[in-house]
Protein backbone atom coordinates (compact mmCIF):
# COMPACT_ATOMS: atom_id res chain seq x y z
CA UNK A 1 0.00 0.00 0.00
CA UNK A 2 1.28 3.50 -0.76
CA UNK A 3 2.33 5.72 2.10
CA UNK A 4 0.98 8.96 0.57
CA UNK A 5 -1.29 10.82 2.90
CA UNK A 6 -4.00 12.44 0.82
CA UNK A 7 -6.66 14.34 2.77
CA UNK A 8 -9.06 11.45 2.20
CA UNK A 9 -6.56 8.95 3.55
CA UNK A 10 -5.81 11.13 6.58
CA UNK A 11 -9.52 11.41 7.28
CA UNK A 12 -9.98 7.64 7.12
CA UNK A 13 -6.96 7.19 9.31
CA UNK A 14 -8.39 9.58 11.89
CA UNK A 15 -11.67 7.66 11.97
CA UNK A 16 -9.82 4.40 12.23
CA UNK A 17 -7.81 5.68 15.17
CA UNK A 18 -10.80 7.10 17.02
CA UNK A 19 -12.78 3.95 16.29
CA UNK A 20 -10.03 1.87 17.84
CA UNK A 21 -9.85 4.16 20.83
CA UNK A 22 -13.56 4.20 21.57
CA UNK A 23 -14.35 0.65 20.44
CA UNK A 24 -15.15 -0.61 23.98
CA UNK A 25 -17.45 2.33 24.70
CA UNK A 26 -19.18 2.06 21.31
CA UNK A 27 -19.73 -1.66 21.82
CA UNK A 28 -21.08 -1.10 25.33
CA UNK A 29 -23.48 1.67 24.28
CA UNK A 30 -24.71 -0.34 21.30
CA UNK A 31 -25.41 -3.27 23.59
CA UNK A 32 -27.55 -1.09 25.84
CA UNK A 33 -29.44 0.34 22.87
CA UNK A 34 -30.15 -3.16 21.53
CA UNK A 35 -31.28 -4.24 25.01
CA UNK A 36 -33.58 -1.22 25.34
CA UNK A 37 -35.08 -1.64 21.87
CA UNK A 38 -35.44 -5.39 22.35
CA UNK A 39 -37.37 -4.91 25.59
CA UNK A 40 -39.73 -2.19 24.30
CA UNK A 41 -40.31 -3.52 20.79
CA UNK A 42 -40.50 -7.15 21.93
CA UNK A 43 -42.86 -6.35 24.84
CA UNK A 44 -40.67 -8.33 27.22
CA UNK A 45 -42.31 -8.31 30.67
CA UNK A 46 -40.31 -6.41 33.31
CA UNK A 47 -40.13 -9.41 35.64
CA UNK A 48 -38.29 -11.38 32.96
CA UNK A 49 -35.88 -8.74 31.68
CA UNK A 50 -36.31 -5.10 32.64
CA UNK A 51 -35.22 -2.49 30.10
CA UNK A 52 -32.22 -0.25 30.88
CA UNK A 53 -34.49 2.77 31.22
CA UNK A 54 -36.67 1.05 33.82
CA UNK A 55 -33.52 0.03 35.72
CA UNK A 56 -32.33 3.65 35.78
CA UNK A 57 -35.79 4.68 36.88
CA UNK A 58 -35.77 2.12 39.68
CA UNK A 59 -32.35 3.26 40.78
CA UNK A 60 -33.55 6.84 41.33
CA UNK A 61 -36.74 5.64 42.99
CA UNK A 62 -34.71 4.32 45.91
CA UNK A 63 -33.64 7.04 48.32
CA UNK A 64 -29.99 7.99 48.25
CA UNK A 65 -29.61 7.41 52.01
CA UNK A 66 -30.96 3.88 51.61
CA UNK A 67 -28.41 3.15 48.91
CA UNK A 68 -25.70 4.49 51.18
CA UNK A 69 -26.81 2.34 54.10
CA UNK A 70 -26.72 -0.81 51.98
CA UNK A 71 -23.49 0.18 50.28
CA UNK A 72 -21.79 0.86 53.60
CA UNK A 73 -22.92 -2.48 55.02
CA UNK A 74 -21.43 -4.39 52.08
CA UNK A 75 -18.32 -2.26 51.71
CA UNK A 76 -17.55 -2.46 55.44
CA UNK A 77 -17.62 -6.26 55.44
CA UNK A 78 -15.72 -6.54 52.14
CA UNK A 79 -12.94 -4.19 53.22
CA UNK A 80 -12.62 -5.71 56.69
CA UNK A 81 -12.42 -9.21 55.20
CA UNK A 82 -9.93 -8.00 52.61
CA UNK A 83 -7.83 -6.26 55.27
CA UNK A 84 -7.91 -9.31 57.50
CA UNK A 85 -6.79 -11.55 54.67
CA UNK A 86 -3.87 -9.19 53.94
CA UNK A 87 -2.92 -9.33 57.62
CA UNK A 88 -3.01 -13.12 57.52
CA UNK A 89 -1.58 -13.87 54.09
CA UNK A 90 1.52 -11.66 54.20
CA UNK A 91 3.04 -13.10 57.40
CA UNK A 92 1.92 -16.57 56.32
CA UNK A 93 3.69 -16.23 52.96
CA UNK A 94 6.86 -14.95 54.61
CA UNK A 95 6.81 -17.83 57.07
CA UNK A 96 6.27 -20.34 54.29
CA UNK A 97 9.16 -18.91 52.25
CA UNK A 98 11.52 -18.96 55.18
CA UNK A 99 10.70 -22.40 56.47
CA UNK A 100 10.47 -25.43 54.23
CA UNK A 101 8.84 -27.32 57.12
CA UNK A 102 6.06 -24.75 57.50
CA UNK A 103 5.56 -24.70 53.75
CA UNK A 104 5.22 -28.49 53.71
CA UNK A 105 2.89 -28.47 56.69
CA UNK A 106 0.62 -25.58 55.78
CA UNK A 107 0.31 -25.78 52.01
CA UNK A 108 -1.96 -28.86 51.91
CA UNK A 109 -4.19 -27.20 54.52
CA UNK A 110 -4.47 -24.09 52.37
CA UNK A 111 -5.45 -26.20 49.37
CA UNK A 112 -8.12 -27.90 51.46
CA UNK A 113 -9.53 -24.54 52.54
CA UNK A 114 -9.43 -23.24 48.98
CA UNK A 115 -11.13 -26.37 47.60
CA UNK A 116 -14.00 -26.13 50.04
CA UNK A 117 -16.82 -24.11 48.48
CA UNK A 118 -17.16 -21.16 50.83
CA UNK A 119 -20.81 -20.71 49.81
CA UNK A 120 -21.50 -24.11 51.34
CA UNK A 121 -19.57 -23.34 54.50
CA UNK A 122 -21.16 -19.92 55.00
CA UNK A 123 -24.33 -21.19 56.74
CA UNK A 124 -22.18 -23.21 59.14
CA UNK A 125 -20.09 -20.18 59.98
CA UNK A 126 -23.26 -18.18 60.67
CA UNK A 127 -24.50 -20.93 62.99
CA UNK A 128 -21.15 -20.99 64.78
CA UNK A 129 -20.49 -17.28 65.05
CA UNK A 130 -23.89 -15.64 64.87
CA UNK A 131 -25.31 -13.23 62.34
CA UNK A 132 -23.05 -10.28 63.13
CA UNK A 133 -20.20 -8.71 61.18
CA UNK A 134 -17.53 -11.15 62.46
CA UNK A 135 -19.02 -14.14 60.65
CA UNK A 136 -19.45 -12.15 57.42
CA UNK A 137 -15.88 -10.86 57.65
CA UNK A 138 -14.62 -14.41 58.17
CA UNK A 139 -16.53 -15.66 55.11
CA UNK A 140 -15.02 -12.84 53.03
CA UNK A 141 -11.58 -13.55 54.38
CA UNK A 142 -11.82 -17.25 53.51
CA UNK A 143 -12.64 -16.39 49.90
CA UNK A 144 -9.94 -13.75 49.50
CA UNK A 145 -6.80 -14.96 51.21
CA UNK A 146 -5.75 -17.86 49.00
CA UNK A 147 -4.92 -15.87 45.82
CA UNK A 148 -2.93 -13.50 47.99
CA UNK A 149 -0.86 -16.23 49.61
CA UNK A 150 -0.18 -17.83 46.23
CA UNK A 151 0.81 -14.59 44.51
CA UNK A 152 2.97 -13.38 47.40
CA UNK A 153 4.89 -16.65 47.71
CA UNK A 154 5.29 -16.90 43.92
CA UNK A 155 6.67 -13.37 43.81
CA UNK A 156 9.09 -13.95 46.67
CA UNK A 157 10.35 -17.16 45.06
CA UNK A 158 11.01 -15.38 41.77
CA UNK A 159 13.69 -13.17 43.31
CA UNK A 160 16.88 -13.62 41.24
CA UNK A 161 19.10 -16.16 43.05
CA UNK A 162 22.11 -13.86 42.53
CA UNK A 163 20.53 -11.25 44.79
CA UNK A 164 20.04 -13.86 47.49
CA UNK A 165 23.72 -14.76 47.03
CA UNK A 166 24.61 -11.08 47.29
CA UNK A 167 22.72 -10.94 50.57
CA UNK A 168 24.48 -14.06 51.81
CA UNK A 169 27.89 -12.78 50.75
CA UNK A 170 27.22 -9.65 52.82
CA UNK A 171 26.16 -11.82 55.75
CA UNK A 172 23.13 -9.57 56.15
CA UNK A 173 20.47 -10.54 58.69
CA UNK A 174 17.77 -12.76 57.23
CA UNK A 175 14.95 -10.29 57.92
CA UNK A 176 16.64 -7.75 55.68
CA UNK A 177 16.84 -10.32 52.90
CA UNK A 178 13.07 -10.65 53.29
CA UNK A 179 12.23 -6.95 53.60
CA UNK A 180 14.80 -5.35 51.32
CA UNK A 181 14.92 -7.96 48.55
CA UNK A 182 12.20 -10.60 48.54
CA UNK A 183 9.13 -8.54 49.42
CA UNK A 184 9.86 -5.64 47.04
CA UNK A 185 10.51 -8.22 44.30
CA UNK A 186 7.11 -9.71 45.05
CA UNK A 187 5.27 -6.36 44.76
CA UNK A 188 4.02 -6.87 41.17
CA UNK A 189 2.75 -10.33 42.14
CA UNK A 190 1.28 -9.12 45.42
CA UNK A 191 -0.70 -6.50 43.54
CA UNK A 192 -2.07 -8.93 41.00
CA UNK A 193 -3.18 -11.00 44.00
CA UNK A 194 -4.76 -7.92 45.56
CA UNK A 195 -6.65 -7.11 42.36
CA UNK A 196 -8.14 -10.60 42.27
CA UNK A 197 -8.89 -10.57 45.98
CA UNK A 198 -10.63 -7.20 46.12
CA UNK A 199 -13.33 -8.36 43.68
CA UNK A 200 -13.55 -11.67 45.53
CA UNK A 201 -14.07 -9.66 48.74
CA UNK A 202 -17.26 -8.17 47.31
CA UNK A 203 -18.40 -11.65 46.31
CA UNK A 204 -17.65 -12.89 49.83
CA UNK A 205 -19.62 -10.08 51.45
CA UNK A 206 -22.60 -10.72 49.15
CA UNK A 207 -22.52 -14.47 49.82
CA UNK A 208 -22.57 -13.74 53.56
CA UNK A 209 -25.54 -11.38 53.10
CA UNK A 210 -27.43 -14.02 51.15
CA UNK A 211 -27.14 -16.33 54.14
CA UNK A 212 -28.00 -13.89 56.91
CA UNK A 213 -28.29 -10.11 56.84
CA UNK A 214 -30.69 -7.23 57.23
CA UNK A 215 -28.55 -4.79 55.27
CA UNK A 216 -26.18 -4.63 52.35
CA UNK A 217 -26.44 -4.65 48.56
CA UNK A 218 -26.59 -8.44 48.40
CA UNK A 219 -29.44 -8.44 50.84
CA UNK A 220 -31.07 -5.61 48.86
CA UNK A 221 -30.95 -7.63 45.63
CA UNK A 222 -32.36 -10.74 47.29
CA UNK A 223 -35.07 -8.73 49.01
CA UNK A 224 -36.03 -6.91 45.79
CA UNK A 225 -36.22 -10.19 43.87
CA UNK A 226 -38.45 -11.81 46.44
CA UNK A 227 -40.92 -8.93 45.99
CA UNK A 228 -40.66 -9.19 42.19
CA UNK A 229 -39.10 -5.74 42.01
CA UNK A 230 -36.84 -6.95 39.21
CA UNK A 231 -35.74 -3.52 37.87
CA UNK A 232 -34.74 -2.59 41.43
CA UNK A 233 -32.78 -5.84 41.80
CA UNK A 234 -30.99 -5.05 38.54
CA UNK A 235 -30.25 -1.54 39.78
CA UNK A 236 -28.69 -3.05 42.92
CA UNK A 237 -26.70 -5.51 40.84
CA UNK A 238 -25.31 -2.82 38.56
CA UNK A 239 -24.47 -0.63 41.54
CA UNK A 240 -22.63 -3.55 43.10
CA UNK A 241 -20.64 -4.21 39.93
CA UNK A 242 -19.74 -0.53 39.68
CA UNK A 243 -18.42 -0.56 43.24
CA UNK A 244 -16.48 -3.73 42.58
CA UNK A 245 -14.94 -2.17 39.47
CA UNK A 246 -14.06 0.98 41.40
CA UNK A 247 -12.31 -1.06 44.09
CA UNK A 248 -10.39 -2.99 41.42
CA UNK A 249 -9.28 0.30 39.86
CA UNK A 250 -8.36 1.70 43.29
CA UNK A 251 -5.92 -1.16 43.83
CA UNK A 252 -4.32 -0.27 40.49
CA UNK A 253 -4.18 3.40 41.44
CA UNK A 254 -2.52 2.58 44.75
CA UNK A 255 0.08 0.51 42.91
CA UNK A 256 0.70 3.34 40.44
CA UNK A 257 1.00 5.83 43.27
CA UNK A 258 3.19 3.85 45.68
CA UNK A 259 5.15 1.53 43.39
CA UNK A 260 5.36 3.07 39.91
CA UNK A 261 8.45 0.97 39.12
CA UNK A 262 6.47 -2.24 39.54
CA UNK A 263 4.18 -1.61 36.58
CA UNK A 264 4.88 -3.22 33.23
CA UNK A 265 6.88 -0.89 31.01
CA UNK A 266 5.04 0.86 28.20
CA UNK A 267 6.90 0.47 24.94
CA UNK B 1 57.57 -28.59 52.93
CA UNK B 2 60.51 -27.18 51.02
CA UNK B 3 61.61 -23.63 51.50
CA UNK B 4 60.54 -22.50 48.06
CA UNK B 5 56.95 -23.72 48.34
CA UNK B 6 56.74 -22.18 51.80
CA UNK B 7 57.72 -18.86 50.32
CA UNK B 8 55.32 -19.06 47.41
CA UNK B 9 52.37 -19.89 49.63
CA UNK B 10 53.17 -16.84 51.73
CA UNK B 11 53.07 -14.70 48.65
CA UNK B 12 49.80 -16.25 47.64
CA UNK B 13 46.83 -14.15 48.56
CA UNK B 14 44.08 -16.45 47.46
CA UNK B 15 45.17 -20.04 47.56
CA UNK B 16 43.40 -23.22 46.44
CA UNK B 17 44.89 -26.52 47.46
CA UNK B 18 43.60 -29.75 45.87
CA UNK B 19 40.20 -28.17 45.74
CA UNK B 20 37.29 -30.23 44.48
CA UNK B 21 33.59 -30.13 44.92
CA UNK B 22 30.74 -32.57 44.59
CA UNK B 23 27.26 -31.12 45.01
CA UNK B 24 25.71 -34.50 45.66
CA UNK B 25 26.99 -35.98 48.97
CA UNK B 26 26.84 -39.48 47.44
CA UNK B 27 30.52 -40.50 46.88
CA UNK B 28 29.71 -42.07 43.50
CA UNK B 29 28.25 -38.82 42.16
CA UNK B 30 30.40 -36.92 39.68
CA UNK B 31 32.58 -34.06 40.84
CA UNK B 32 31.76 -30.55 39.61
CA UNK B 33 35.41 -29.51 39.87
CA UNK B 34 38.46 -31.46 41.01
CA UNK B 35 42.18 -31.11 41.74
CA UNK B 36 42.32 -27.37 41.46
CA UNK B 37 45.61 -25.91 42.64
CA UNK B 38 45.97 -22.19 42.18
CA UNK B 39 47.74 -19.42 44.01
CA UNK B 40 46.62 -15.91 43.18
CA UNK B 41 48.92 -13.09 44.24
CA UNK B 42 47.67 -9.95 45.80
CA UNK B 43 46.30 -7.50 43.21
CA UNK B 44 46.72 -9.99 40.43
CA UNK B 45 44.14 -10.26 37.65
CA UNK B 46 43.36 -13.91 36.97
CA UNK B 47 40.87 -14.98 34.33
CA UNK B 48 39.24 -18.39 34.21
CA UNK B 49 38.11 -19.79 30.86
CA UNK B 50 36.58 -23.12 30.04
CA UNK B 51 33.58 -24.73 28.37
CA UNK B 52 30.07 -24.25 29.75
CA UNK B 53 29.33 -26.21 32.88
CA UNK B 54 32.98 -26.84 33.73
CA UNK B 55 32.54 -25.46 37.24
CA UNK B 56 33.96 -21.97 36.74
CA UNK B 57 31.17 -20.46 38.79
CA UNK B 58 31.62 -23.15 41.44
CA UNK B 59 35.20 -21.99 41.79
CA UNK B 60 34.11 -18.39 42.20
CA UNK B 61 31.52 -19.28 44.82
CA UNK B 62 34.12 -21.15 46.80
CA UNK B 63 36.39 -18.12 46.91
CA UNK B 64 33.38 -16.00 47.88
CA UNK B 65 32.72 -18.30 50.81
CA UNK B 66 29.22 -19.00 49.49
CA UNK B 67 30.18 -22.61 48.95
CA UNK B 68 32.54 -24.68 51.08
CA UNK B 69 34.45 -27.21 48.94
CA UNK B 70 33.88 -30.85 49.75
CA UNK B 71 37.57 -31.56 49.04
CA UNK B 72 40.70 -29.51 49.68
CA UNK B 73 40.84 -25.99 51.00
CA UNK B 74 40.45 -22.43 49.79
CA UNK B 75 42.30 -19.88 51.88
CA UNK B 76 42.85 -16.16 51.82
CA UNK B 77 46.04 -14.94 53.50
CA UNK B 78 46.61 -18.42 54.87
CA UNK B 79 43.24 -18.47 56.62
CA UNK B 80 40.73 -21.00 55.35
CA UNK B 81 37.52 -19.55 53.92
CA UNK B 82 34.63 -20.88 56.00
CA UNK B 83 32.01 -18.18 55.47
CA UNK B 84 31.45 -15.15 53.22
CA UNK B 85 34.14 -12.54 53.73
CA UNK B 86 33.75 -8.78 54.12
CA UNK B 87 36.59 -8.00 51.70
CA UNK B 88 34.96 -9.65 48.68
CA UNK B 89 32.88 -7.90 46.03
CA UNK B 90 30.86 -9.88 43.50
CA UNK B 91 29.72 -8.86 40.02
CA UNK B 92 27.21 -11.18 38.37
CA UNK B 93 26.45 -11.99 34.75
CA UNK B 94 23.31 -9.88 34.91
CA UNK B 95 23.53 -6.50 36.65
CA UNK B 96 20.78 -7.60 39.09
CA UNK B 97 20.06 -4.05 40.17
CA UNK B 98 17.01 -3.48 42.34
CA UNK B 99 14.36 -1.92 40.07
CA UNK B 100 12.78 0.11 42.89
CA UNK B 101 15.96 1.96 43.82
CA UNK B 102 17.76 4.77 42.01
CA UNK B 103 21.24 4.12 40.67
CA UNK B 104 22.83 5.76 43.70
CA UNK B 105 20.70 3.83 46.16
CA UNK B 106 21.55 0.64 44.28
CA UNK B 107 25.22 1.44 44.73
CA UNK B 108 24.67 2.06 48.44
CA UNK B 109 22.53 -1.07 48.79
CA UNK B 110 25.25 -3.43 50.13
CA UNK B 111 25.86 -1.12 53.11
CA UNK B 112 22.18 -0.51 53.70
CA UNK B 113 21.62 -4.25 53.50
CA UNK B 114 24.51 -5.25 55.73
CA UNK B 115 24.24 -2.59 58.43
CA UNK B 116 20.72 -1.21 57.96
CA UNK B 117 21.91 2.37 57.45
CA UNK B 118 24.31 4.50 55.42
CA UNK B 119 26.45 7.35 56.71
CA UNK B 120 27.17 10.66 54.94
CA UNK B 121 30.71 9.34 54.28
CA UNK B 122 29.23 6.31 52.53
CA UNK B 123 27.13 8.58 50.34
CA UNK B 124 30.23 10.60 49.54
CA UNK B 125 32.06 7.42 48.59
CA UNK B 126 29.18 6.33 46.35
CA UNK B 127 29.29 9.75 44.65
CA UNK B 128 33.03 9.41 44.09
CA UNK B 129 32.69 5.94 42.63
CA UNK B 130 29.91 7.09 40.33
CA UNK B 131 32.03 10.04 39.22
CA UNK B 132 35.01 7.75 38.63
CA UNK B 133 32.96 5.55 36.29
CA UNK B 134 31.28 8.48 34.55
CA UNK B 135 27.88 7.67 36.00
CA UNK B 136 27.29 10.86 38.03
CA UNK B 137 24.66 12.12 35.62
CA UNK B 138 22.68 8.92 36.13
CA UNK B 139 22.81 8.84 39.94
CA UNK B 140 19.14 9.68 40.40
CA UNK B 141 17.87 7.62 37.45
CA UNK B 142 16.07 4.33 37.80
CA UNK B 143 17.91 1.23 36.51
CA UNK B 144 15.48 0.61 33.65
CA UNK B 145 16.33 4.03 32.22
CA UNK B 146 19.92 2.84 31.63
CA UNK B 147 21.37 0.72 28.83
CA UNK B 148 22.66 -2.76 29.60
CA UNK B 149 26.27 -1.59 29.62
CA UNK B 150 25.46 1.27 31.99
CA UNK B 151 23.56 -1.09 34.28
CA UNK B 152 26.53 -3.43 34.46
CA UNK B 153 28.80 -0.46 35.25
CA UNK B 154 26.49 0.26 38.18
CA UNK B 155 26.79 -3.41 39.15
CA UNK B 156 30.58 -3.04 39.23
CA UNK B 157 30.40 0.18 41.24
CA UNK B 158 28.09 -1.57 43.71
CA UNK B 159 30.69 -4.32 44.16
CA UNK B 160 33.38 -1.69 44.77
CA UNK B 161 31.44 0.16 47.46
CA UNK B 162 32.77 -1.84 50.39
CA UNK B 163 36.27 -1.35 48.95
CA UNK B 164 36.89 -5.08 48.63
CA UNK B 165 40.38 -6.46 48.27
CA UNK B 166 39.05 -9.29 46.15
CA UNK B 167 36.75 -8.72 43.19
CA UNK B 168 34.94 -11.78 41.88
CA UNK B 169 33.37 -11.42 38.46
CA UNK B 170 31.12 -14.15 37.06
CA UNK B 171 30.94 -13.62 33.28
CA UNK B 172 30.17 -9.98 33.94
CA UNK B 173 30.11 -8.79 30.33
CA UNK B 174 28.61 -11.78 28.56
CA UNK B 175 25.17 -10.17 28.24
CA UNK B 176 26.56 -7.10 26.49
CA UNK B 177 27.10 -6.40 22.80
CA UNK B 178 30.65 -6.71 21.45
CA UNK B 179 31.47 -2.99 21.30
CA UNK B 180 30.17 -2.21 24.78
CA UNK B 181 31.92 -5.29 26.03
CA UNK B 182 35.33 -4.16 24.83
CA UNK B 183 34.88 -0.64 26.17
CA UNK B 184 33.70 -1.76 29.61
CA UNK B 185 36.66 -4.17 29.76
CA UNK B 186 39.12 -1.30 29.31
CA UNK B 187 37.17 0.74 31.86
CA UNK B 188 37.55 -2.14 34.30
CA UNK B 189 41.33 -2.15 33.71
CA UNK B 190 41.43 1.60 34.44
CA UNK B 191 39.60 1.09 37.73
CA UNK B 192 41.85 -1.83 38.60
CA UNK B 193 45.00 0.23 37.84
CA UNK B 194 43.86 3.11 40.07
CA UNK B 195 42.42 0.91 42.82
CA UNK B 196 44.41 -2.34 42.74
CA UNK B 197 42.43 -5.42 43.66
CA UNK B 198 42.80 -9.14 43.39
CA UNK B 199 40.48 -10.06 40.54
CA UNK B 200 39.08 -13.46 39.67
CA UNK B 201 37.37 -12.99 36.33
CA UNK B 202 35.29 -15.77 34.83
CA UNK B 203 34.55 -15.59 31.14
CA UNK B 204 33.56 -17.56 28.08
CA UNK B 205 35.54 -15.29 25.84
CA UNK B 206 39.13 -16.30 25.17
CA UNK B 207 40.10 -12.92 23.73
CA UNK B 208 38.56 -11.10 26.68
CA UNK B 209 40.61 -13.24 29.07
CA UNK B 210 43.84 -12.53 27.17
CA UNK B 211 43.08 -8.85 26.88
CA UNK B 212 42.39 -8.31 30.57
CA UNK B 213 44.27 -10.84 32.67
CA UNK B 214 47.77 -11.34 34.08
CA UNK B 215 47.28 -15.09 34.15
CA UNK B 216 44.65 -17.36 32.67
CA UNK B 217 43.41 -20.59 34.19
CA UNK B 218 42.12 -22.87 31.44
CA UNK B 219 39.68 -25.47 32.71
CA UNK B 220 38.64 -28.77 31.18
CA UNK B 221 35.04 -29.77 30.71
CA UNK B 222 33.15 -31.31 33.60
CA UNK B 223 34.50 -32.40 36.04
CA UNK B 224 36.45 -29.18 35.74
CA UNK B 225 40.17 -29.40 36.39
CA UNK B 226 43.15 -27.29 35.43
CA UNK B 227 44.31 -27.82 31.82
CA UNK B 228 46.80 -25.01 31.84
CA UNK B 229 47.80 -21.90 33.69
CA UNK B 230 49.10 -19.32 31.27
CA UNK B 231 51.20 -16.23 31.95
CA UNK B 232 49.87 -13.59 29.60
CA UNK B 233 52.85 -11.28 29.80
CA UNK B 234 51.37 -8.64 27.52
CA UNK B 235 52.50 -5.13 28.46
CA UNK B 236 50.14 -2.80 30.30
CA UNK B 237 48.31 -0.55 29.80
CA UNK B 238 46.43 -2.73 27.35
CA UNK B 239 44.57 -1.04 24.52
CA UNK B 240 42.81 -2.01 21.29
CA UNK B 241 46.37 -2.16 19.85
CA UNK B 242 47.08 -5.13 22.12
CA UNK B 243 44.69 -7.21 20.06
CA UNK B 244 46.90 -6.77 16.98
CA UNK B 245 50.07 -8.01 18.65
CA UNK B 246 51.53 -11.37 17.71
CA UNK B 247 51.58 -12.50 21.35
CA UNK B 248 47.83 -11.91 21.59
CA UNK B 249 46.98 -14.24 18.71
CA UNK B 250 49.56 -16.77 19.89
CA UNK B 251 47.89 -16.92 23.32
CA UNK B 252 44.34 -17.12 22.01
CA UNK B 253 45.44 -19.97 19.73
CA UNK B 254 47.01 -21.87 22.61
CA UNK B 255 43.87 -21.54 24.71
CA UNK B 256 41.62 -22.42 21.81
CA UNK B 257 43.73 -25.53 21.28
CA UNK B 258 43.25 -26.55 24.90
CA UNK B 259 39.52 -26.12 24.78
CA UNK B 260 38.87 -27.83 21.45
CA UNK B 261 41.39 -30.67 21.79
CA UNK B 262 41.70 -31.27 25.49
CA UNK B 263 43.07 -34.82 25.03
CA UNK B 264 46.18 -33.63 23.25
CA UNK B 265 47.23 -31.56 26.22
CA UNK B 266 45.76 -33.47 29.12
Amino acid sequence: MSQTSTPKNACLQWFGKQGYRFAPAIFFISLIIVWELGCTLGHVPQYILPSPSSIVHAFFNVEFSRWMTHLWATLRVALMGFGLSILISLPLSIAMIRSELLNRTLYPMLIVIQSTPVVAVAPLIIVLMGTGDPSRVLITCLITFFPMVVSTTTGMLETPPELIELSKSLRAPRYRETWQIRIPYAIPHIFSGLRISITLAIIGAVVAEFVAAEQGLGYFIQFSTSFFKIPQAFAGLIFLSAISLLLFKSVQWIQMWLFPWSLPKKK
Amino acid sequence: MSESTEKSSQNAYVSMKDVGHRYDPNPDAPMAVQDINLDIHRHEFVAVVGPSGCGKSTLLRMVAGLLIPSHGEVSVFNRPVTEPRDDVGIVFQKPNLLPWLTVKKNVLFPLKHKYGRVSPEDIKRADELLAMTGLSAFAEKMPDELSGGMQQRVGIVRALLLNPDILLMDEPFSALDALTREQIGFDLLDIWRDHPKTVLFITHSISEAVLLADRILVMSKRPGSVLDLIDVGLPRPRSPETINSARFSELTNIIRGHIYEPNVHA
